[in-house]
C-alpha cells in the first residue's frame, strides 16, 4: 500500500514539473526546456507505471510480489528522464575533463556486475543522477542561485534513493525499498520547490513599460 | 572569458535593449542594437528579420533607417523568457 501511495506521489510531482517545463517550451521554444520536459515527464510515466505493476499486484495477480517485467519498463523509463537531465548538461556530461569526474565516470562497471536488467538501469539512473548533482551544485558557484542547491539535493537525493532501491535487493522483503522511494520522492520535492516559483499566470506589466 | 550565449539568450538581449533601453520613441536602429547586443551585422539581421516575422518585433522605416520596437507579443515573450530562465537556472541550465 504504501508503494503504491509514493509511486503515485511521483508521478503526480514529476508530472507537475513536467508541465512546468512544457509550458516554458511552449513559450520560448527552447530546446533545453523541450530536453527537461521529456526527462520529467519520463520519470513521471515510470512512477504511474511502477504504480500501476503494484496495483495490478494488488487487486488482480495477489502473487505477493510485483511483476518484475512491470518494475523494470518503469525503471527504464525513468532512466531515459535521468538521462535527459544528465544530457541538458551538454557534450560535458559524456566527457568529464577533471580526473574525478573521470573516476565517477568509471563507477558503472563496478555497478553493472550484475546480469539483471533492473540493476543495469538503476546503476545508469544512479551514475546519471549524481552527475546532474555535481553539475548543478558546480553552476551554483557561478550565478549563486539558490535554487540550483534546491535542485542539486533533489538530484542528489534520487541517486541516493535509486541506490538503495538497487541494494532492496540485497533484503527483498525488508523496508529498504519503502526508505528509498520515500527519499526519492523528497528528492522530486526538493526539485519543486524552486521550480514552483516560476510564475505560470499571466503576467502584469508596468504601466511604464506600456508608455513606450 | 567570453560568456558563452545561447541563440534564446541573444534573441532576449535585443527584445530587451527595445523594450527597455530605446534611444528615443521611433525605436532602435540596427547599428544601436549591434552595439548593444554585441553581434555581428549579418547574425542581427537574420534574427531582427526572424522576430519581425514572428510579429515579436515591429519594424518602422523612420528618418531613412529601419527602426525596431517591442510589440506586445514581444513583451510577452520576453515576460515568459525571464521566467523560465530562472527555471533553468535552478537546473544549472541555459534556455
Amino acid at each position: 500500500m504504501l508503494e503504491n501511495i509514493l509511486n503515485l506521489v511521483g508521478f503526480l510531482v514529476g508530472l507537475a514539473i513536467g508541465i512546468m517545463s512544457f509550458v516554458g517550451f511552449r513559450n520560448t521554444g527552447s530546446p533545453t526546456l523541450f530536453r527537461l520536459t521529456i526527462a520529467f515527464f519520463s520519470i513521471s510515466i515510470g512512477f504511474l507505471v511502477i504504480w500501476f505493476g503494484y496495483m495490478l499486484e494488488d487487486y488482480v495477480i495477489k502473487s505477493g510480489n510485483i511483476d518484475r517485467g512491470i518494475q523494470t519498463l518503469g525503471i527504464i523509463i525513468q532512466t531515459i528522464g535521468y538521462f535527459f537531465i544528465a544530457f541538458s548538461h551538454s557534450i560535458k556530461a559524456l566527457f568529464p575533463k577533471s580526473n574525478y569526474f573521470r573516476s565517477v565516470g568509471i563507477l558503472p562497471f563496478f555497478l553493472v556486475s550484475t546480469v539483471q536488467l533492473e540493476h543495469i538501469f538503476r546503476s545508469i539512473s544512479f551514475i546519471l543522477l549524481v552527475y546532474g548533482a555535481i553539475e548543478t551544485i558546480l553552476s551554483y558557484r557561478d550565478n549563486r542561485n539558490k535554487g540550483a542547491v534546491s535542485v542539486a539535493l533533489g538530484l542528489g537525493l534520487l541517486a541516493f534513493g535509486e541506490f538503495l532501491g538497487w541494494y532492496s535487493f540485497v533484503f527483498p522483503e525488508s523496508i529498504l525499498y519503502s526508505i528509498s522511494m520515500t527519499i526519492k520522492i523528497a528528492g522530486l520535492v526538493a526539485l519543486f520547490i524552486p521550480v514552483s516559483k516560476v510564475p505560470l499566470k499571466k503576467i502584469k506589466f508596468d504601466d511604464d513599460l506600456d508608455k513606450i | 572569458m567570453a560568456e558563452y550565449r545561447t541563440q534564446m539568450k541573444i534573441i532576449g538581449d535585443i527584445l530587451s535593449t527595445t523594450r527597455d533601453d530605446l534611444q528615443d520613441e521611433d525605436g532602435a536602429t540596427v547599428t544601436y542594437l549591434i552595439r548593444k547586443a554585441n553581434i555581428s551585422h549579418s547574425r542581427i539581421s537574420r534574427i531582427l528579420k526572424t522576430l519581425v516575422s514572428q510579429g515579436l518585433l515591429e519594424q518602422a522605416d523612420s528618418q531613412g533607417s529601419n527602426r525596431y520596437k517591442i510589440s506586445q507579443s514581444g513583451r510577452e515573450f520576453l515576460q515568459a523568457y525571464h521566467s523560465f530562465s530562472k527555471f533553468a537556472d535552478n537546473f544549472g541550465l541555459n534556455i
